[in-house]
């Protein structure tokens, strides 16, 4: 398999090994780049103080030097490949999670939904990501969940969530 | 000694309170459910159940979000045992040999081997817990800044050691994680670092959103992946729970061995009780006489990594307790829920709460106690639960960890956040990065820069102190030795081996 892979890009300069390793370590290059350049307007050394941005910057240093040597070796030596990055799972759990927040607390164009429609939404959301969904059964979870978590959070705890849509 | 059990005694009288056997049978009882259904992990579980402590007593908060934690190590054998897939990561091994004792007709013999083996080790883990406390808190009298930042850098590179995969990557881990803490305002100064000036991360991230995002919603998103899970249930009733003589006096030595490796594994910081099983595991199949019986039903192989991991679940509170540092990420979120209840973790809280401390450390033995009735005549209860499933399951836990992270500053943002991290953790699993790791070094961060810079500016400015005075050099020494022998290549595939197995 990875010799079938090399074989076809034989033309490329150097060839990525190890893809997990090689885009790993890049990715902790540009993340340690970011930190670096987000900490440039504070200070540094007062005399034998630290300054806010030294520890910050020593650590950016350090995770720069380990990204070269992971994306290096991603050069050097074989790997497997990386998996396939699935659309569909992450798609519907974050656009639940969005909708989730911004339902919440309303934002944007939204007003505020409230705990009930909010919980509800999710629910039937996220569940749409799977591929297994039925539609009796999953609307009869959803109604039992935010049952659930109204009785929970507000009753029992009590905390000062509104339930309902500020609107009505 | 006369101290000890006057201690213990002041812990009962505080365990024994109606309010607190609720609060340890609930998480008991929690710990169990989490620990059965396959797919929820224990740091999720405590994460979620952060803010439902805020009103609390902490006492009772602490006794609930330690359930929770054991007893999650009990459940976990269950799903292991009878459904050959862990309910919980510590109770991978398990699977080995006990799904074959179920196969074989004994499933009743496995789940009380697996049931007493997890009393015998949280009974003794108790004990030990009582007795190193004390010594511990004097020790930590000891330690200056230069110390603290040794031992921190020794736990780090502890969970480096045992994390599995490449010894760099875990490095890269922890360095990310340190710097994602420094997010926020500089305690000295309170300039705003690395905020690209949102509001929000003004204050820094919160740790339960990044728990929540790289364990809860990555592993949902994960799980999501595989298309169908087979769960091949052994249907055959349960019948003849009692271990026979026979089966005691097999496993008796391995339970024995199970708890020592446990309780060491589990007082390092970066151990825990994933890597005890593993570890009680592999020592029990080289020095068996017949090592061809396991992976085929062998009471050992149950009964050694159950004990290690409960033993290793309760004495990881050794280090929580006594010097304020947390070994593994659901000790980090115990330090969460005592700083929201006004307590800061280390040898303070021995002297100052005794009633806090050893309340706790009573419960657990309490807890271990109804862990055996929960898991034994219940069995039948838990087993019926994992006919749910999960596609019913996972939104569920979305909703919840969503509400939950909502809660805790009532921030929409919050919640966002935690989102992004899902799927950041989702891209570490894609390219072999563990998160354990960045989440450990995200919750020391603070205390590690903190006393990184006392240090130094105590000593002037002369970073040889940390190599001059004796016990921080001491356990740099151990560190930079450990850390030496996790990239021998020799030992590197040996450690391999042993996650493989």
């Amino acid at each position: 398999m990875a010799r079938r892979r090399q074989a076809g890009r034989s033309a490329v300069l150097l060839k990525i090994r190890a893809p997990r390793d090689f885009w790993g370590g890049l990715a902790l290059i540009a993340l340690a780049a970011i930190a670096y350049w987000a900490t440039r307007d504070l200070g540094g050394m007062q005399g034998v103080a630290f300054g806010p941005g030294t520890a910050p910057r020593i650590f950016a240093g350090l995770l720069a030097v380990i990204g070269v040597v992971v994306a290096v070796t991603g050069l050097l030596t074989d790997g497997p490949d990386i998996e396939g990055f699935a659309l569909r799972g992450p798609a519907y759990v974050l656009a639940a999670i969005v909708a989730f927040a911004v339902m919440m607390q309303g934002m944007l164009f939204v007003p505020p939904f409230g705990l009930v429609a909010s919980s509800f939404l999710a629910f039937m959301i996220s569940i749409a990501g799977s591929r297994e969904m039925r539609w009796v059964e999953s609307l009869i979870a959803a109604a039992a969940m935010t049952l659930f978590c109204v009785v929970l959070f507000s009753w029992i705890l009590k905390l000062p969530f509104p339930l309902w849509p500020s609107f009505i | 000694m006369f101290d000890l059990f006057q201690n213990l005694a002041l812990g009962f009288s505080i365990a024994a309170q109606p309010a607190n056997i609720g609060f340890c049978l609930l998480g008991a009882l929690v710990g169990t459910l989490v620990g059965v259904l396959p797919g929820i992990g224990t740091v999720a579980t405590v994460a979620m159940l952060l803010p439902i402590t805020f009103g609390l007593a902490p006492v009772g908060a602490l006794i609930m979000l330690a359930g929770i934690y054991y007893g999650a190590q009990y459940g976990g054998s269950t799903t292991s045992i009878l459904v050959n897939i862990p309910g919980e990561a510590t109770s991978v091994v398990t699977c080995l040999d006990g799904h074959q004792m179920a196969r074989q007709g004994r499933a009743g013999a496995a789940l009380a081997t697996a049931a007493i083996a997890s009393f015998v080790a949280g009974c003794f883990a108790t004990v030990l817990v009582a007795a190193l406390g004390e010594p511990l808190t004097k020790i930590a009298l000891w330690f200056g800044p230069s110390e603290y930042f040794s031992l921190m850098v020794l736990g780090l590179i502890f969970a480096v050691v045992l994390a599995h995969g490449s010894v760099l990557k875990a490095i890269a881990m922890i360095l990310a994680g340190l710097l994602l803490s420094m997010i926020g305002s500089d305690i000295e100064t309170g300039a705003g670092r690395m905020t690209f000036d949102f509001a929000e991360l003004s204050d820094g991230i919160g740790f339960a959103n990044v728990a929540m995002g790289v364990f809860g919603f990555a592993e949902i998103i994960r799980n999501l992946e595989v298309s169908k899970e087979s769960r091949d249930i052994v249907q055959a009733k349960i019948k003849g729970l009692m271990p026979t003589r026979q089966d005691l006096k097999d496993s008796a030595g391995a339970i024995a061995r199970g708890t020592v490796i446990g309780s060491i594994l589990g007082i390092l910081p970066g151990g825990g009780a994933v890597v005890s099983s593993f570890a009680a595991y592999t020592v029990e199949k080289r020095f068996s006489k017949h090592p061809e019986r396991f992976g085929k039903g062998a009471i050992e192989g149950v009964a050694a990594p159950e004990a290690a991991n409960n033993a290793a679940a309760q004495t990881s509170f050794i280090p929580l307790l006594t010097l304020g540092i947390p070994p593994n990420a659901v000790m980090a979120l115990m330090v969460g829920a005592m700083t929201i209840h006004g307590i800061v973790p280390g040898p303070q809280v021995m002297t100052k709460q005794p009633e806090l401390f050893w309340g706790m450390i009573a419960s657990m033995w309490l807890g271990n106690l109804m862990l055996v009735v929960i898991n034994l005549p219940l069995v039948g209860v838990w087993v019926s639960l994992l006919r749910v499933p999960y596609r019913l399951l996972f939104p569920s836990i979305i909703v919840f960890c969503c509400i939950g992270i909502y809660s805790i500053n009532n921030s929409a943002s919050d919640v966002l956040i935690a989102a992004a991290f899902g799927l950041f953790g989702y891209w570490l699993v894609k390219h072999d990065f563990e998160p354990a790791p960045l989440v450990l070094a995200f919750v020391l961060g603070p205390l590690m820069e903190e006393n990184l810079r006392r240090a130094m500016l105590i000593a002037r400015g002369d970073p040889s102190v940390f190599v001059t005075r004796p016990i921080s050099a001491g356990l740099l020494f151990v560190a930079a030795v450990m850390l030496a022998l996790a990239m021998l290549p020799l030992i590197r595939k040996r450690r391999d081996e042993v996650f493989v197995e």
